[in-house]
């Protein structure tokens, strides 16, 4: 245990990587995003104003679990760190802050709808489709998403660790071949009306049960692949 | 504490493919010690630190540390610092964030010694890893190995790029701080001769396979280069075994295993043969050269069968 935490100590001696930068980017992504809102309403727009600029971090978190990896786990061996622990630590980490930023968002939310869309009718945080449930849910949604994108990142890198390169391109070309099959089955079998309808189905909670079930999935074989991995 | 020694391997053998990496090797080195890992590049000297370091995987044999399989098990990973000679650090790190993550995981850490290698050694230590050049990133790496004191150190040819200067420095710390602190010690390196002073005992590895495994000081004087009168010569070394032979007309010069007698040193004396005594690197390679012709040797006579 005192080991998994050393671990994140070492994940967050650049505090840059794993904190700095997720708010930097959210920080700018808000701020462009207000101006751009004060120009529209400038220019005479009227009705409310939305953005799916709160996601902007999310995206860093892809580059994160990839970097997380990468970068650090051959140094880590040199740290005499089992790849058990390494895995831990840094998953750990990534959760806490995670949950961290899922909570700035739902509170972020909160004063948005306070202030009637930062005065000027806008949502960046609290997106209708999310907005609408509870705490919990909010909360887990953001969440979810986060450490899904991070796992997905952090999954093509052990690929990359064990395999190297050839691991990871055999991966991407069968994930394409699968989603291609997947859209011949519906295309030649007419179920897009139903596919579309499935989809407008989809709420919050149950995309974050997906997600969850997703992540977890991927979280088990980053787990299995890096245990062979060699730095 | 326990028993079981330092290290021990088990029939090690590693393949890559079509490459025997590591061929059958059987060690048995007790603690507080410092070893000398020998051998030309690509003869399996990184391979086998990192199989011993739980970084890598035996294809066969066992390796065990302090009667322990190193892989994935922390405890044992705890007492043990292996630094690559090509470690890799985060991109964004310096010098002094990768000894402050040193400090974290090492347990006996030496903070001062740390400080102290980095003015001895010149070191940057605010300038990121990756803008280092050869010599000071070999000097991050010896720093921490140095001054996280861990029960058994490998290092990884660690004055790569190293000034002669620098070189000293990192030799008389090692002694220095290894009288104070005893502890296993595996210098891994193909500078035969600049390490040989330091070291206890010598493994030296060709191609995967154990070529020597001896006490530095039995080495010291295991074999003698007789020069002089060809026919003189062949008289006198008759019935050793020779590691290699150079003529130049009638002039012979025999490098020949065995050890030196008083009597032998008169005979020589009386014949008038010069003795001379051969280095440890010498005997290296000699030794790995011999290694390889009687491979060859032997594949030959394989193929004729």
């Amino acid at each position: 245990m005192n080991r998994i935490i050393k671990v994140a100590r070492m994940q967050l001696i650049n505090k840059w990587t794993f904190i700095g930068i997720p708010l930097l980017v959210l920080a700018c992504s808000f701020l462009l995003t207000l101006a751009i809102w004060a120009i529209v309403r400038r220019a005479g727009a009227e009705d409310s104003v939305y953005s799916g600029g709160a996601q902007a971090p999310m995206w860093y978190f892809l580059a994160l679990g990839i970097q997380a990896l990468t970068l650090t786990f051959p140094f880590s061996m040199a740290m005499s760190v089992s790849r058990r622990t390494f895995y831990l630590g840094t998953v750990a980490l990534f959760s806490v802050c995670a949950l961290a930023l899922s909570i700035f968002y739902y509170l972020m939310g909160l004063v948005e709808t306070a202030t009637s869309g930062w005065g000027v009718n806008g949502q960046f945080f609290a997106l209708g489709w999310v907005a609408e449930n509870n705490a919990v849910v909010q909360i887990a949604f953001y969440w979810v998403l986060m450490s899904l994108l991070f796992m997905l990142g952090f999954f093509s890198a052990t690929l990359y660790m064990r395999w190297r390169t050839t691991g990871v391109l055999l991966f991407t070309i069968s994930l394409a071949v699968v989603l291609l099959g997947t859209v011949a089955i519906i295309t030649y079998g007419d179920h897009w009306p139903a596919v579309g309808q499935w989809l407008a189905a989809w709420t919050a909670g149950s995309v974050t049960l997906l997600g969850a079930g997703l992540a977890v999935v991927l979280a088990g074989a980053s787990y299995l692949t890096l245990r062979k991995a060699t730095a | 504490m326990s028993e079981a020694p330092a290290i021990l391997t088990r029939a090690l053998s590693k393949t890559y493919k079509d490459v025997r990496a590591l061929d059958n090797v059987n060690l048995e080195l007790p603690a507080n010690r410092i070893y000398g890992l020998l051998g030309r590049n690509g003869a399996g000297k990184t391979t086998l630190m990192s199989i011993l370091t739980g970084q890598n995987f035996a294809t066969e044999g066992e390796a065990e540390i302090f009667g322990h399989t190193p892989f994935e098990h922390d405890p044992t990973l705890s007492r043990i610092c292996f630094i690559r000679e090509s470690q890799k650090y985060p991109d964004d790190f310096k010098a002094s964030q990768a000894f402050k993550a040193a400090a974290i995981f090492f347990e006996n850490w030496n903070e001062e010694l740390a400080q102290d290698l980095v003015r001895a050694f010149n070191l940057p230590v605010k300038r990121r890893i990756k803008k280092l050049s050869r010599g000071q990133l070999s000097a991050v790496g010896v720093i921490i190995g140095m001054a996280s004191r861990a029960e058994i150190t490998f290092f990884d040819e660690p004055y790569l790029g190293l000034d002669a200067v620098a070189r000293q420095i990192f030799y008389d710390r090692l002694i220095e701080d290894f009288a104070q602190f005893p502890r296993t010690i595996v210098l891994s390196s193909h500078l035969i001769d600049e390490v040989s002073n330091l070291l206890e005992h010598v493994i030296v590895i060709d191609q995967g396979r154990i070529v020597i495994n001896a006490e530095a000081e039995e080495l010291q004087g295991a074999a003698f280069t007789v020069t002089g009168n060809a026919q003189k010569v062949a008289q006198f070394t008759a019935g050793c075994k020779v590691l290699h032979r150079d003529a130049l007309g009638s002039l012979a010069s025999l490098t020949v295993q065995g050890r030196l007698s008083d009597q032998q040193r008169r005979e020589a004396a009386e014949l008038g043969l010069d003795l001379s005594p051969v280095s440890l690197q010498q005997l290296v390679v000699r030794s790995t050269l011999n290694a390889a012709a009687d491979q060859n040797g032997t594949m030959e006579q394989e193929a004729r069968k």
